[in-house]
């Protein structure tokens, strides 16, 4: 038995060896994965962006743009945080569901709906380099 | 040790002599969903002058017929308003223009009167008694000649201000009865159980749901209030929602041109706001001139608002539900009016379906006080 | 060099003269100023944005801050001499929005309104429905002792304008974006210069002068087209007299500067506000050190940081008193010994309050 045992090892060793690059390794990736994933990323950041610019995110033809030109004065950084005028803390996407339902007149998206992914993308994108700054006001 | 025995009797006889409120005044805790009420440093409480103030408070001789007292508008067994009165009732049934506010919390507004004309406790006390269609008093002597002779009164105030005879002044007079109102603090309500007492079931489901609808689609809780750890229900600010102006919006101009024009005294405006209905609704325009005031009035609170009907600043609307409708077709009461000019930027029509008003009334049901809840069963405010 | 004869007195005439404009009696601020040759002010309106849904339906949010501003301009007491209205009437210079923005601004009770042109106004048709409604686009007239300008600063390069893109539509709406990567730079131009040139001649060096503008005329951040691309050459001409105002619109938020003698202040829009450049982290802007900026807005109430303007000229520099919905109100005025405009309550640093911080 013990024989047998060693003797399955001993083969395992040896197809490892030889198929050892066909075998996935973790926590490896190359340049080209990174910019690759980099690319995937910029895409819905692009997604992002022409739903920040469109007049159909809401009812009323206004775009987040208009407010928001680069999404300044969004402040991801801070988020979440105590919304003084909500009475709660939330979180970013619940600040950009409250501007599609109140000044662009609209109905609110689904916290994992693909355009809350994109739209959270692009905020985050323009404002990169910027501190981490939760709660604050 | 003897002290301490005696002040825990007056603890008792106060409880025994006073109705029993969320809190009284002494050192106990906050009732839940409120945070602790401010105190002023040259006015604290004690337990003798919270009963001189009561005293104050009911005195009907404080008025020019000898008939009227701050606890006829403010009547303690409806909820400290004059429900159903729309616009509250003087002497000589003289009426004025605004409806009487709950006196419940009102020690946690930043100023008093619906157009924040006061700005505390101790001076808004001053004001009804010189108003011709509140007490109709010429001015605070009488009430003074009163509070300097009746030996009770001459007993309580050396008692607790330490002064008699001319030292008595009005200043001891409101501070007595600010001192009462500050007594006057209820919470615990159905909602508070479960947003902060984590009783999943104090709320149906009506209601939950029209908590939410509070907090999002409703807009409620931009100006009504509702935090992490308590809940005024009022942010202490003056908007305009469109009662009262709508139905003078031609008059504004005119009316806003005489007081750019004259200097007026705060008692001046405290007598024209009550016997003018027009200018009344001017709101707090009237007070400082700024014309971001026009037509605003404070936002109340919403604790217990189910018992203290009828509504807005001039009583003008009935039930929660018209309340609602108000809100939803957008700052006019009847659907198509004309919104007025200066109508408050947080005001605009809501689509609130029928399902989600009612869900809505139902929530601010959930606000009463379990000492007022008897009030409710009227249902004098639901539709 | 700054030639203003004006004295700490009349600073504190010129901003007193805005505190009486809403508060004191007609008979009183007359007395006030019985001395004083140039005994006026006017209202600004600017940047309403009316934008148009479908049919008969408007984005409500702008309409009411426009009806709002004409309403409270209507009740200035005293009244003001002229109202100014200072561009982007409409959202995307449509006609009915052009139309709708003109009737709520016909609720003005003056006699006259003069306007300036926006680039919201523009693009669609360069103008051509907004003259019918409001004359030339740039012009000039005198008034109680001043001598004042209106020029049409959103005009840009002329390939933009009128070879780059197949629609008029898809131009407007290239324009109406402000950090769209595809707009173009507004200018005076060349025809606007000479024209200014000429009319200047007539006017002595001593006389005050106030340019109505919509684009800044400098250059503060060009992403957002917070930016005048012949700002030095426009300059340039206004350098030789003593007391010179530009007044523009187009930013949506407080801003002001001195460059030699002239005086450069921004009014609000009635519509939304907007960030200040240096708000975008990505981007170098240069926001003049002077300005203390407005209020933080408040998005839960919809005309924080909006608002519209009573402006004094009495002592040949413009005070501008800012009528912000609910917010302490801020007057901007010309402080005859620091030579620039000033915030006559918050300009010491000392004196700034939280809201105040952007970032």
């Amino acid at each position: 038995m013990f024989g047998k045992l060693a003797g399955a090892a001993f083969v395992l060793v040896v197809l490892m060896l030889t198929l050892g690059e066909f075998m996935v390794r973790a926590d490896e990736f190359t340049e080209e994965d990174l910019k690759r994933w980099q690319d995937e990323y910029m895409s819905v950041v692009n997604k992002g962006r022409a739903l920040w610019v469109s007049p159909d995110l809401g009812t009323n033809g206004v775009a987040c743009a208009q407010c928001h030109p680069n999404a300044a004065n969004t402040h991801p950084e801070t988020y979440p945080k105590f919304q003084k005028q909500l009475g709660r803390v939330i979180a970013l996407r619940d600040m950009i569901n409250w501007c599609i339902q109140n000044p662009l007149e609209g109905k609110t998206l689904g916290l994992d709906d693909p355009r809350m992914i994109a739209i959270e993308a692009y905020i985050a994108h323009e404002r990169k380099g910027v501190e981490m700054a939760p709660g604050k006001h | 040790m003897s002290t301490l025995l005696s002040r825990l009797l007056l603890i008792v006889a106060f409880l025994c002599v006073t109705d029993t409120y969320a809190s009284p005044a002494l050192g106990s805790s906050v009732p839940l969903g409120l945070p602790p009420a401010a105190e002023p440093e040259d006015n604290p409480q004690t337990p003798e002058k919270v009963a001189l103030g009561k005293k104050l408070f009911d005195d009907k001789r404080f008025s020019l017929t000898g008939e009227v007292s701050c606890a006829t508008c403010h009547v303690e067994e409806k909820a400290f308003t004059d429900s159903p009165l729309s616009v509250s009732e003087g002497i000589n049934k003289l009426t004025g223009t605004r409806n009487a506010p709950t006196v419940i919390n009102a020690v946690y507004f930043k100023t008093m009167f619906w157009d924040g004309r006061s700005p505390s406790l101790e001076d808004q006390a001053l004001h009804p008694p010189t108003n011709p269609v509140e007490m109709g008093l010429k001015d605070h002597q009488p009430i003074l000649d009163i509070v300097r002779s009746d030996p009770e009164y001459v007993k309580s105030f050396k008692e607790v201000f330490g002064k008699s005879g001319e030292a008595v002044t009005m200043d001891e007079v409101t501070k007595a009865i600010a001192a009462f109102e500050r007594t006057i603090v209820a919470a615990n309500s159905p909602f508070d159980r479960f947003f902060y007492g984590g009783e999943n079931d104090a709320l149906t489901p009506d209601q939950k749901r029209g908590f939410n609808l509070f907090v999002n689609k409703g807009r409620c809780v931009s100006c009504h209030v509702i935090e992490q750890t308590q809940a005024l229900f009022t942010d202490n600010r003056f908007h305009n929602i469109g009662v009262g102006i709508n139905d003078i919006q031609a008059d504004v101009p005119g009316l806003a041109h005489e007081f750019l024009k004259a200097e007026a005294t705060a008692s001046q405006v405290d007598v024209q706001v009550l016997t003018n209905k027009k200018t009344s609704e001017l709101g707090r325009f009237a007070v400082t001139r700024g014309f971001d005031d026009l037509g605003s009035f404070k936002t109340p609170t919403l604790r217990n608002v189910a018992v203290t009907a009828p509504y807005m600043h001039d009583g003008s609307l009935k039930t929660l539900d018209d309340v609602m409708q108000h809100y939803n077709n957008g700052g006019v009461t009847h659907e198509g009016d004309p919104v007025n000019d200066f109508l408050s930027g947080g005001i605009r029509p809501l689509g609130l379906t029928d399902k989600e008003i009612d869900d809505l009334v139902a929530f601010m049901e959930a606000l009463t006080s379990p000492e007022f809840a008897h009030l409710a069963k009227n249902k004098a405010a639901r539709k | 060099m700054n030639k203003s004869r004006m004295s700490r007195r009349d600073f504190l005439k010129s901003a007193g003269a805005l505190a009486a404009v809403s508060c004191l009696p007609v008979s009183m601020v007359e007395l006030a100023f019985a001395d004083s040759r140039k005994n006026f002010s006017f209202a600004h309106i600017s940047d309403s944005h009316i934008q148009h849904i479908s049919g008969t339906k408007f984005v409500r949010n702008w309409d009411r801050g426009l009806i709002r501003a004409v309403a409270e301009t209507n009740l200035l007491v005293p009244k003001p001499d002229f109202v100014v209205f200072g561009g982007d009437l409409a959202q995307l210079g449509k006609k009915e929005e052009l139309d709708h923005g003109a009737e709520m601004l016909s609720k003005l009770d003056y006699n006259k309104v003069y306007c300036v042109m926006g680039e919201h106004d523009y693009y669609l048709d360069l103008g051509d429905y907004w003259s019918k409604l409001y004359g030339p686009h740039y012009y000039s007239w005198d008034h109680k002792g001043v001598h004042f300008v209106t020029l049409n600063s959103v005009i840009t390069y002329d390939k933009w304008t009128y070879e780059r893109w197949p629609t008029a539509m898809q131009r407007m709406v290239e324009m109406a974006g402000l950090d769209n990567p595809n707009g173009s730079p507004f200018m005076v131009g060349e025809k606007q210069r000479d024209w200014l040139r000429k009319d200047l001649e007539k006017v002595k060096k001593d006389t005050p002068i106030v340019v109505f503008s919509h684009s800044p005329i400098q250059k503060i951040y060009k992403g957002w087209n917070f930016w005048t691309e012949d700002a030095d050459e426009v300059q340039a001409l206004l350098k030789p007299f003593n007391d010179v105002n530009v007044i523009y619109g187009h930013v949506h938020q407080v801003q002001y500067n001195q460059i030699g003698n002239i005086s450069f202040q921004s009014v609000m829009a009635t519509a939304w506000p907007w960030p200040y450049p240096e708000t975008y982290a990505q981007a170098e802007s240069h926001l003049p050190k002077l300005t203390v900026p407005m209020n933080r807005a408040d998005p839960f109430f919809e005309r924080d940081a909006t608002g519209w303007q009573v402006i004094n000229v009495e002592t040949g520099r413009a005070a501008i008193k800012y009528n912000l919905y609910n917010n302490t109100n801020r007057t901007v005025a010309f402080n005859p010994k620091t030579g620039h405009p000033e915030d006559i309550a918050f300009q010491n640093p000392a004196r700034r309050i939280p809201p105040q911080t952007h970032y």
